[in-house]
């Protein structure tokens, strides 16, 4: 069995921005530091609980996680190390937003165990990262990735958006060699999603803002995966590019469906306890705090997952994935055939020509490059009538 | 023993939309203890939800009440309120058919509007007293002598003793009770005589069946009576009759001159047709009240549910709406787009959207419906005729000698700054001007003879808006006429999609063909391939869109390991799938059969 992951929340932010749906809160100093109490008491009292695991990865997303000072994420890892098995070369992932962070700061996280960041640039158009409500410029950026590498570290990934409000093809296309230019080994690309309930989205329904057409984001997606390869980082997943051996490992685990554990409100755990199981924590942090303070654990809402619905969720994360789903892996996990399982939805791939020849005929499920571009439509020929 | 008819009062009430109908109505049965204060909820006598927010009322009501006067003695009013729009005219007529007077609100910061004018005429024409009332006095841009006069010229008939009241707070109302007893007359009526009950109104009650509402203009009915509907001939034995109190209360008998119900375990209510006059079997009288009329549908419309699988539930649905609504008639019908279905007849476009939010709101039902049509007669070659309200069933062109389309005679009131624009309007519809009269200086009467097709999408909200809302108009149905109708059909990646076929004046077909092939363009989503939109009339393209086919149908975006939330985005997806409907190769979402009925 491959190795779990641990995901770390941290539901503060200096400020909000206008497109985000993630869970966080504006932060005040007290409120971080109780917190990361608080996350340490979830920590200790939830290794008590779960069955006996090896962990290979830990991530601490959020949020702003840069938000936290070296001593309280140190605090966090050290907790981390005394209560479960985390490997010795494991990959710790922390994602930093410029603006949050100094060179001080960033020795400090090296220091406390961290050996992957994922730094926030979105883009490297200040007009655009001001009409997104982001607190930073493209020049902080290049000064946190330079930081970054003086730190010593190597491994760091830059996420970059397209679809932005009034974005031009050549703003995105900019946005990826300046994101490839410091020497990142790895970059995801997100398109923007209007989610409702957030600013961008009223701004958006009251014609304040407009986002490029259905037709424009898919010529900046396009051209944005050529250029990457180009540059030398290689598609592994729909959103996902890398230099040779510097995948995530962490995200590779979330797509392989394998087992994580995540601490702190809004974070969500899937793992093997008595069947397949997922739980989050409720986003809420007074009832978080008060619970744990009371001497327990906050009320995770958890739900198990039935054979059939769990090879569903194998196929619809791995499907993700540029390799797809190797046939001997979902064999080892279900005891059955992925061609056999699911014989009629890959007829239909075959039949639409979204179906990788190669890799089936290498025993493997993957889509090609038109089938990862409907990938919504293909997953439905997947799920129960 | 029968109540003295000289101390019956049976009266209605007139009112333009929001001049106080329903709030003077409330204030008449407080001040007459009908209701006690702590049962009333506010506007009792519009009881569906639908009318309190429309603030119309669909169904005609009845309340009796009794008012001690200043003689001492104690009267009993019948109030029979009346509904308010242009589609049931009918049931206006029959229910002021039932009464000796009528109260006109009229509102002092509003006059007289052109609505109400149509009533009035209607009231004078059965012969009934009508008596001014000047309500909203309290409101500050009240102008209640000007109102005064205006009735007066307008009208015709004296306003100068109208009480000036405000239903709303309660001043003054006690002079539109004693006033009602003074000016509006005792019913006549023989209660020996063979018994003629007139029927106003008829609901559906779960344990007693079909009521039939009726005024007893002669003779006397009670329990036990074998009683015949003289228009349908149709029999039944009495079980019970009553008063409304408001609620149902049973009495011994009702009499000439008073108002009630009549319970004779009728299955449907489209065995007791409004206008028809009730007698006795055995005692029969020689011939009937006159008015009665056949309400025939007007306008059709194909009706689906949004998903197929609850067809059941829309004709249980259809089934439980028609006990209570005889004028709705439907049949099941099916389209190669939609599906099972039912075609559904209606008195008019308001009845339409009624019954269409009825079944939405009271059943919980998701429909997508057809463009409304009317029904046309078709001359075939061969000699023969057809009758069609379906455009899909229209025969061939080549069979087809000439079409003939329903017209409609219609009056429209505005004040006269508007003439121009309702003019144009008119055209623009196709209308024949008949002629126009100044009722007043500066208030315009403009007769029109307009195709029913017409008037049928949006005629009545183009004429508010371009109106401002001061115009409004009435209209009955007055025959048919020749006219150059072609059917537009509409193809999507070829194949045609009989649900939005259309038959439209030749004139008509090249704008509106545009029109809605613009608007499947936004309202199809896109597929795997490029589906060009066809707008074509007997196989020649008039118009022509395309919807390019769909690049990308992915969530790039990290869930940070919430599975859940993306999986249930899928299931959402598929779901909304089953609301697609099939048009050849295309899928077409429920919606878009709605969206085109809303263009113009």
């Amino acid at each position: 069995m491959a190795g779990a992951g641990i995901y770390i929340h941290i539901p503060f932010c200096v400020r909000k921005c206008l497109y985000c749906d993630f869970f966080s809160v504006a932060a005040a100093e007290s409120a971080v530091a109780d917190y990361t109490d608080a996350l340490c008491l979830e920590i200790r009292r939830m290794s008590a609980i779960l069955p006996q695991r090896e962990y290979d990865t830990v991530f601490l997303g959020g949020g702003t996680p840069s938000i936290l000072i070296p001593e309280q994420i140190r605090t966090v890892m050290r907790t981390l190390r005394t209560h479960f098995s985390v490997r010795e070369n494991a990959e710790i992932s922390m994602e930093c937003n410029p603006g949050t962070v100094t060179e001080a700061k960033l020795y400090g996280y090296r220091e406390a165990g961290i050996n992957r960041l994922s730094v926030g640039l979105q883009s490297a158009d200040d007009g655009l990262l001001k009409r997104i409500g982001r607190i930073h410029t493209a020049e902080m950026f290049y000064q946190t990735a330079a930081s970054v590498k003086k730190c010593g570290f190597v491994n760091f990934s830059a996420d970059i958006m397209y679809g932005l409000p009034g974005q031009t093809e050549e703003q995105y296309l900019q946005t990826v060699r300046a994101a490839a230019e410091t020497g990142a080994k790895h970059i995801s690309s997100y398109s923007l999603i209007l989610e409702e309930g957030t600013p961008l989205f009223g701004m958006v329904r009251s014609g304040a803002v407009r986002l490029p057409d259905e037709e424009a984001t898919a010529d900046m997606e396009d051209s944005g995966t050529a250029l990457l390869e180009r540059l030398g980082f290689s598609r592994y997943e729909i959103s996902n590019y890398a230099k040779e051996g510097f995948r995530c490992r962490h995200n590779l685990n979330y797509w392989k469906n394998g087992e994580y554990v995540g601490f702190g409100p809004g974070a969500h755990s899937a793992m093997r306890r008595d069947g397949w199981t997922r739980w989050n924590c409720p986003r809420d942090i007074p009832s978080y705090l008060s619970a744990i303070r009371a001497g327990g654990l906050p009320d995770y809402e958890s739900e198990r997952i039935g054979t059939e619905e769990e090879m569903f969720e194998t196929v619809m994360t791995g499907l993700r994935l540029c390799e797809g789903i190797p046939f001997e892996e979902f064999r080892q996990r279900f005891g059955c055939r992925l061609p056999d399982v699911y014989r009629d939805a890959i007829a239909k791939l075959k039949e639409t020509g979204w179906l990788d020849p190669d890799a089936y005929a290498g025993g493997r499920l993957a889509l090609n490059a038109k089938g990862l571009d409907l990938q919504n439509r293909a997953l439905s020929f997947f799920l129960p009538e | 023993m029968a109540y003295p008819r000289d101390l019956i009062r049976n009266f209605c009430i007139i009112a333009h939309i929001d001049h106080g109908k329903s709030t003077l109505a409330d204030r008449l049965m407080e001040l007459t203890d009908t209701v006690a204060e702590r049962d009333m909820e506010d506007q009792l006598l519009d009881s569906m939800d639908i009318e309190r927010e429309r603030g119309i009322t669909i169904k005609a009501t009845a309340v009796r009440m009794f008012y001690t006067h200043s003689d001492g003695k104690r009267y009993m009013f019948n109030l029979i309120d009346t509904p308010g729009h242009v589609d049931f005219t009918y049931e206006v007529s029959r229910a002021l058919a039932a009464c000796e007077g009528a109260v006109l609100v009229v509102d002092a910061t509003q006059g007289i509007e052109a609505q109400t004018l149509a009533n009035v005429y209607l009231a004078v024409d059965n012969g009934l007293e009508v008596m001014p009332v000047i309500n909203k006095i309290d409101l500050p841009s009240a102008d209640p002598d000007y109102v005064v006069n205006e009735i007066e010229d307008v009208i015709g008939i004296p306003a100068q003793d109208a009480p000036k009241i405000s239903a709303k707070s309660g001043q003054n109302v006690e002079q539109v009770l004693s006033q009602i007893v003074e000016l509006i007359p005792a019913p006549d009526g023989d209660p020996e005589a063979p018994l003629k009950a007139l029927i106003f109104d008829c609901v559906y009650d779960n344990y007693k069946g079909a009521l039939s509402f009726v005024r007893v203009m002669d003779g006397t009915v009670k329990a036990g009576d074998r009683i015949r509907s003289m228009g349908t001939g149709r029999e039944f034995d009495v079980t019970e009759v009553g008063v409304f109190s408001p609620a149902l209360t049973e009495t011994p008998e009702l009499t000439a001159g008073e108002v009630g119900y009549i319970a004779a375990s009728i299955k449907s209510v489209a065995e007791t047709k409004v206008g028809d006059t009730i007698t006795l079997a055995d005692y029969p009288a020689d011939k009937p009240l006159p008015g009665y009329k056949q309400v025939q549908p007007m306008v059709f419309c194909g009706v689906y549910p949004a998903d197929g699988a609850h067809y059941d539930d829309l004709r249980d649905a259809l089934e439980k709406l028609q006990l209570n609504d005889a004028s709705l008639s439907f049949e099941p019908e099916t389209s190669a787009a939609l599906g099972y279905g039912f075609r559904c007849g209606f008195l008019g476009l308001l009845h339409m959207e009624i019954i269409q939010e009825r079944l939405e709101r009271e059943f919980d039902l998701e429909l997508v419906t057809t463009a409304p049509s009317v029904i046309y007669k078709v001359h075939m070659t061969d000699g023969s005729e057809k009758m069609i309200d379906n455009p899909s069933n229209l025969p061939p062109v080549t069979e087809i000698d000439y079409m003939e389309e329903p017209m409609v005679r219609a009056n429209i009131m505005t004040p006269s700054q508007y003439v121009g624009t309702i003019m144009e309007l008119c055209q623009e519809k196709r209308g024949i001007f008949k002629d126009m009269d100044y009722i007043e200086k500066t208030r315009v009467e403009m007769h029109y003879t307009l195709p029913l097709n017409e008037i049928i999408y949006d005629f009545f909200d183009q004429l508010k808006s371009r109106s401002r809302g001061y115009a409004s108009f009435d209209y009955e149905l007055c025959g048919y006429m020749k006219s150059n109708l072609v059917k537009l059909d509409f193809l999507l990646n070829g194949d045609m999609c009989d649900a939005l076929s259309v038959i439209v004046h030749k004139d008509r077909a090249y704008p509106k063909g545009r029109a809605v092939a613009e608007k499947l363009k936004e309202v199809i989503p896109r597929q795997q391939f490029e589906v060009p939109i066809q707008a074509a009339v007997g196989g020649k393209i008039i118009a022509r869109e395309t919807v390019s086919a769909v690049r990308k149908d992915v969530l790039a975006k990290c869930y940070g390991g919430d599975i859940t939330r993306k999986k249930k985005l899928l299931e959402k997806q598929k779901e909304g799938k089953k609301r697609m409907r099939q048009v050849g190769t295309v899928s077409v979402p429920s919606e878009a059969f709605m969206s085109v009925l809303r263009i113009n």
